[in-house]
């Protein structure tokens, strides 16, 4: 891991060196048969290699809007994803992926056995570092999935409470409006660091999931050691998550969906730091969420809404009373200009609850709009180039608005 | 958009299905567009041409050539695109070339990309059959390039797969791609003779694209990345999709000395010069290594 925007110069670089030998690539015949088209099969079919290669170059990004949990702006970055999928037999398959972000943060960003014990049905159980149960763009925040550059706020903006720090009182929390990006409380760890987004794709979660497909339904739960906004690799509080999600296709043009999730996320280190190691261990993250996709001919329009609520406990007065709620609206469509070519935009923005400090009640973080338009082009089938501007208004912080402008190349097999 | 080939007056030409790969054939045009600036790469594409497109249930499209999937389709578009009487006249009854392709190691179907990110295990689908190429003359006689009616031809939308895997049909061909499958598709092409793109359209439902020029057209879906198939346009009607014994015939050949060849996944990988005789069939078979 590494902090800095000198690194994120050196994975601009990356991205830069990527797109130009992509295209360069791609503009040359014998070259662009060079690169793989489809999946990369061995042993007679049993395993099957896919990747995604992403060079992401945009503006400086002074108020952090962009940020990940990763601390890089997700519009400087070079990744590098390898997924691979064994299929040992119709009832065992395992799967995994490995990234690379920045050119050298290297992670397994999941790794699970699926198993189906009914292969002509549509039910699989799947245990390992799972992929997300919960919302519609856990699967397609970034790279070829998603129409623009940018992320959508709720998978990526960092509100400024952690797992390993509390506020005191309301007044530190409110002292770290707009500062997710690098906010510290004083109870916990006290050093500056990255607080949550309210959805975490960054990572995957651990732990045991199961999912089936019966008529229009398709359906999906899990058992994890995380949460949503902080999936773990190892359990930090020896809480579980549950998580769910139905999906109904009423028609094919039509998906609705609805999610639900609810875990621990306070680190157990915090309960020698409380009065009441309890309220620790009893904090949880509560999310329910709604989405709809909708598409015809060229139009893609989806839309999704999400409620999360954070409890954490106090310490002094004033009192953080209730939970911390968030609420995220976004929008987003997609039009097909001509083949090959697409126009897209995206409003979206995350409004949170009012608190009540000493002098003032005001939310506990700063509310966020961002509106992203951008294209994209296909170079060939698996090359895309896009293009995007990105205005974000944030309603406290240092840096209160921001306008961006961002290019990516997307190259995949 | 490029002119047909005409040669009444010219000595034959060389047909344009050479042996190019699909991909160069694909990148023509992207290739020439990526050395602009970006601003007039995005002007550019938005100066393109609307596709000639049209969308008609499956029920039409059936009503005017039965869909079927698999050898049936084949042999449908083969005799929508027969050669006509005009070019049949040129060539002795009973003349022509045929023989077999010999394809000796087969292609492996498309995979699907590992979709670690999925909930589950997709659904099933069907392979795609790859036991089929295309057999053509390099050149033609002259009159093979006689204006004919167009016609229509299949390609099918079925459990994720495209039925033909490959089709070959003659330029002005409408080719129809009907959706019986349960789910969305968005047929489309980035090839140089044939950029398109139908748009999302459900189960149920058609689209037909008018194949203007000939070439190699890469058809995939823009959902379901394993989907792929081609289609071969022709400006000559001297071609033949091979059995699944790899059987071919080209009749109606005049007597003259061609150049014949094999065609396989995307590339041209057999060539034979044949002779034709002035009464009877000129027997040729190829090879695909």
């Amino acid at each position: 891991m590494f902090t800095g925007w000198g690194a994120e110069v050196l994975g601009c670089w990356g991205a830069g060196v990527l797109a130009a030998a992509l295209v360069t690539l791609s503009a040359t015949p014998a070259a662009a048969q060079w690169l793989p088209e489809q999946p990369i099969t061995f042993a007679g079919g049993h395993v099957v290699l896919g990747a995604e290669v992403s060079g992401t170059f945009g503006a400086d990004d002074p108020g952090f809007y962009n940020y990940t949990s990763y601390e890089f702006s997700a519009l400087r970055n070079f990744r590098l994803g390898v997924s691979a999928e064994v299929r040992a037999n119709d009832y065992i398959q395992v799967l995994g992926e490995v990234r690379l972000d920045q050119g050298r943060v290297l992670e397994m960003y999941g790794l699970f056995v699926r198993v189906r014990p009914w292969p002509k049905r549509r039910f699989d159980l799947q245990a390992g570092r799972i992929p997300p149960t919960f919302g519609a763009m856990t699967r397609s925040a970034y790279g070829s999935g998603n129409l623009l550059i940018g992320q959508p706020l709720a998978y990526q903006y960092l509100t400024s409470i952690r797992p390993d720090a509390l506020p005191a009182s309301s007044d530190d929390l409110l002292r770290m409006r707009g500062r997710g990006w690098r906010s510290n409380f004083p109870v916990g760890n006290t050093a500056p660091g990255p607080g949550l987004p309210m959805v975490n794709t960054s990572r995957w979660d651990t732990g045991v999931q199961a999912h089936g497909v019966v008529h229009m339904f398709e359906w999906s739960g899990s058992v994890s050691t995380g949460s949503l906004s902080d999936p773990r690799l190892r359990d930090n509080n020896r809480g579980r998550q549950l998580a769910g999600r139905l999906v109904a296709r009423p028609h094919t043009s039509l998906q609705l969906g609805a999610s639900a999730s609810r875990g621990a996320w306070l680190n157990r280190s915090l309960e020698d730091e409380v009065d009441n190691a309890a309220d620790v261990s009893r904090a949880r993250q509560v999310a329910v969420g709604g989405d709809a996709e909708f598409s015809v001919g060229r139009v893609l329009v989806r839309g999704e809404v999400i409620r999360s609520t954070w409890n954490i406990p106090g310490a002094r007065a004033p009192i953080v009373d209730g939970g911390l709620i968030a609420t995220s609206t976004l929008l987003e469509g997609r039009y097909k200009v001509a083949p090959g070519f697409y126009l897209a935009l995206r409003g979206d923005r995350i409004d949170f609850s009012e608190i009540r400090g000493t002098l003032v009640r005001n939310t506990w973080d700063a509310d966020t709009w961002r509106v992203e338009a951008g294209a994209g082009y296909s170079v060939t089938r698996n090359i895309t180039l896009k293009g995007a501007w990105q205005r974000n208004r944030r309603d406290g912080g240092r840096v209160q608005h921001d306008d961006l402008i961002a290019a990516q190349v997307v190259y995949w097999f | 958009m490029a002119p047909l080939w005409r040669a009444r007056d010219l000595p034959p030409p060389r047909f344009a299905l050479r042996r190019t790969s699909p991909s160069r054939v694909g990148l023509g045009r992207s290739r020439a567009l990526v050395g602009v600036a970006p601003a007039a790469l995005l002007g550019v594409l938005l100066l393109f041409p609307p596709v000639t497109t049209s969308e008609a249930s499956p029920t039409s499209a059936v009503s005017a050539s039965p869909t079927r999937p698999g050898v049936s389709a084949v042999a449908r578009s083969a005799k929508v695109e027969a050669p006509s009487p005009t070019a049949a006249a040129q060539g002795a009854a009973g003349t022509g070339i045929r023989g077999r392709l010999d394809i000796r190691r087969l292609a492996r179907p498309a995979e699907r990309r590992p979709d670690v990110a999925a909930a589950g295990a997709p659904g099933p689908r069907d392979l795609n059959d790859l036991r089929r190429g295309v057999v053509y003359l390099e050149s033609a006689p002259r009159a093979a390039f006689d204006e004919r009616e167009p016609g229509r031809a299949v390609m099918d939308q079925r459990n994720e797969r495209f039925v033909p895997h490959v089709l070959a049909v003659m330029v002005g061909t409408v080719v129809d791609f009907p959706n019986n499958d349960r789910t969305y598709h968005n047929v489309f092409s980035l090839s140089r003779a044939q950029r398109f793109d139908l748009g999302r359209y459900a189960a149920g439902r058609s689209k037909a694209v008018r194949m203007d020029r000939p070439g190699v057209v890469r058809v995939f879906c823009d959902i379901h990345s394993h989907m792929n198939a081609f289609v071969l346009v022709f400006n000559h009607p001297f071609f033949s999709v091979t059995d699944l014994d790899g059987r071919y015939s080209l009749p109606a050949v005049p007597p003259g000395t061609y150049t014949v060849i094999g065609w396989y996944e995307g590339e041209a990988r057999a060539t034979r010069s044949v002779v034709v005789p002035p009464a009877g069939w000129a027997e040729a078979d190829l090879v695909v290594p």
